[in-house]
């Protein structure tokens, strides 16, 4: 499914440019849920935008590959119909733009990119209600313009949402834990296992183990320097929990 | 007065100034007109040497007055219920079956104008309007609360130059809904809209402005309030070679209230000024006033607003101003000049004013949902702009918004 070879990158332009992915390799085969976890400035919301194709973050070698096909080259919206799914750590304010508009033009622009034929609305409103209701989404929420004034945890609630309704076949999740409260946390979690399936994988970014306990991950990679230092089950995740980076580094991250 | 004294009065006249000599000189002797035209050659066609017009000349714009290049003009369906008085460039057509309620009176006379010396363009109308060869003024009179809106076309194309003027009066608990289609076609046009607004009446005005490269436009609001009395403005103008949309707008009595919103979508080529003086000549009087403008390469808006508060009849005013901007391309211009000039002490008056590009991050982050970049900035410039919009006559709001997003499709598609 995802795979990434030896993937060096860097950040800002010029002198200011700062190397800040180097030389990862990582792969998610599909049906498999991989855990990123790393300290601060590790570069996992990096990894995130190169994957995505963010402008400013520049690969400057190895591979991106998803099913076979390589990613890198393409613009971001190509990538999104090609499968490929962000749940921003900050997701952003689209002033005067209503949810449900915003996530049916996404959709409509993929399946376009595709050669698919357009969700209807009927289709389209069914499936947001029917979603809405299992994440305890108001459907006034899905009125209102995309996560313009909306509480922390909202936002990470509309990015599951967003998720459920696109049906990716690949899903990275930022930091989705931040900001949630524990029934939050269960909801959203819920949200995430009822997407797992044999044809999509999905790399979950986190600081902490506790999202981990609501959706087990097969891998888990410790990251840190712009690589991969130690993978394992998700008994690592845990033993993160006890010994914190430092100890499972054995030097100060 | 002869054509030499006239003609005297400018001081080294362009060809187009000469041409308006000429036209005016035509026209029989009478001293409204004659007033007006003597404010309008004290500055002659305004300049940029002119402070209030130093961002939008109307001398070097327009060397010669010339019946512009025919194009296809995209026009608004007037509204079913509508009352359709249509200006032809020379005279108006008014319908038969108006409401009770309303009464439109054509004029051979030109009433006086105020404020003539501040307003070159709205001078050099009232000069050339109101005369027996044609009956280019409207006077009317509402005295009940309309239930179907007026909509005054002003479909000039094909002439040199048009003039026209319209004076309503609102008598006290009267309204007034009108909608004005401003779609150009001469080489210059210049309409005078007047609302005098009495005690607990109501007026909303809803504007659509469109123009040539080679034509040049004014359209000058001048609205006043009595006690009560309510005004609410929304326009979007898509400019003209040289297009200004003014409006000065004063307070007689408290407690008024006036709502001004525009957008102005200038392509490559264009110019489009939106301009406003609101005197808050009364107390406690509210303004709302809310500009926003999405300038493509080569196009040109200008902003100029200004609120001006006298000492003690000003008091209590609570006035809130906001210009904002967006530059489409490199090679978009931008000029604006929010001014409070406040002498009143107790009063709540706000101003803000914003140039940039749209947010890039916003962009990205639909472009991760997987809408294409052009889609993804013309989706963000619609929702920008329509809320300017949004406040525009029921009937004709959602086709403003279209207009706006026509536009801005084709902007994002270069």
């Amino acid at each position: 499914m995802l795979k990434i070879e030896n993937l060096c990158a860097s950040v800002g332009e010029g002198d200011e440019s700062k190397a800040i992915i180097n030389g990862l390799t990582l792969e998610v085969p599909g049906g498999e849920v991989h855990a990123i976890m790393g300290p601060n400035g590790a570069g996992k919301s990096t990894l995130a935008y190169v994957l995505t194709g963010r402008e400013g973050y520049e690969v400057t070698g190895g591979s991106v590959s998803l099913a076979g096909e390589d990613l890198l080259g393409m613009e971001p919206d190509t990538r999104a119909a090609k499968g490929v799914f962000l749940s921003f750590q900050y997701p952003v304010e689209i002033p005067g733009v209503p949810v449900m508009t915003f996530v049916r033009a996404a959709m409509n622009a993929q399946r376009k990119a595709r050669g698919e034929e357009e969700i209807s609305a009927p289709d389209f409103i069914k499936k947001a209600r029917e979603i809405g209701a299992t994440l305890k989404i108001e459907a006034e929420m899905l009125k209102r313009p995309v996560n313009v004034g909306f509480s922390g945890g909202e936002k990470k609630r509309l990015e599951i949402f967003q998720m459920m309704m696109i049906e990716p076949r690949f899903a990275i999740l930022d930091e989705t834990d931040s900001g949630l409260d524990i029934d939050a946390l269960k909801t959203v979690s819920d949200g995430v296992n009822a997407l797992r399936s044999p044809d999509r994988g999905m790399l979950v970014i986190t600081h902490y183990q506790r999202l981990l306990d609501h959706i087990r991950p097969d891998k888990v990679h410790v990251f840190a320097k712009g690589r991969v230092v130690k993978t394992g089950g998700p008994e690592l995740a845990e033993q993160l929990e006890r010994e914190g980076y430092d100890g499972i580094l054995g030097e100060p991250a | 007065m002869t054509l030499t004294d006239v003609r005297s009065r400018f001081r080294d006249p362009t060809a187009a100034e000469l041409q308006l000599i000429a036209k005016y000189a035509e026209l029989p002797e009478d001293a409204r007109r004659a007033r007006a035209f003597e404010a309008f050659a004290q500055s002659g066609l305004p300049h940029r040497r002119m402070e209030q017009w130093k961002w939008t000349d109307f001398r070097s714009g327009l060397k010669s007055i010339e019946r512009p290049a025919a194009r296809n003009i995209s026009r608004l369906t007037p509204p079913d219920a509508a009352m359709v008085l249509r200006f032809d460039g020379q005279s108006w057509h008014i319908p038969g079956d108006l409401e009770e309620g309303l009464a439109v009176q054509e004029k051979s006379q030109a009433p006086a104008l105020g404020d003539a010396e501040q307003l070159p363009m709205a001078a050099l109308t009232a000069s050339l309007t109101g005369h027996p060869q044609s009956a280019s003024v409207l006077q009317i009179e509402v005295s009940k609360p309309l239930r179907r809106p007026v909509f005054l076309d002003f479909d000039v194309s094909g002439r040199e130059m048009a003039f026209s003027r319209v004076a309503f009066v609102i008598r006290p608990e009267a309204g007034l809904d009108v909608i004005e289609q401003h779609t150009g076609g001469a080489g210059l046009s210049s309409a005078v809209i007047e609302f005098s607004i009495q005690k607990n009446a109501r007026v909303t005005r809803t504007l659509l402005q469109s123009g040539g490269a080679d034509e040049t436009t004014a359209i000058t609001g001048l609205v006043s309030l009595e006690e009560n009395a309510s005004y609410k403005q929304t326009a979007l103008g898509f400019g003209a070679g040289v297009a200004r949309i003014e409006t000065r707008l004063a307070y007689l009595g408290a407690h008024g209230v006036a709502t001004l919103n525009a957008a102005y979508l200038p392509a490559g080529g264009m110019h489009v000024d939106f301009t406003s003086h609101i005197l808050h000549g009364a107390e406690s009087c509210v303004t709302r006033q809310l500009t926003k403008g999405a300038v493509a390469e080569g196009g040109r808006g200008v902003f100029q607003g200004k609120f001006h508060v006298p000492r003690t009849i000003g008091q209590y005013t609570d006035a809130d101003m906001q210009h904002q901007a967006l530059l489409l391309d490199n090679g978009a211009e931008v000029f604006a000049k929010p001014e409070l000039e406040i002498y009143a002490d107790d009063v709540e008056c706000a101003h803000g004013n914003t140039s940039g590009q749209l947010d890039e991050t916003a962009l990205f982050y639909m472009q991760q949902r997987g809408i294409p970049l052009p889609q993804a900035r013309a989706m963000l410039t619609e929702a920008f702009i329509a809320e300017a919009l949004a406040d525009g006559h029921p009937d004709v709001v959602e086709a403003l918004t279209c207009a706006s997003r026509d536009f801005l499709r084709m902007e994002g598609q270069d």
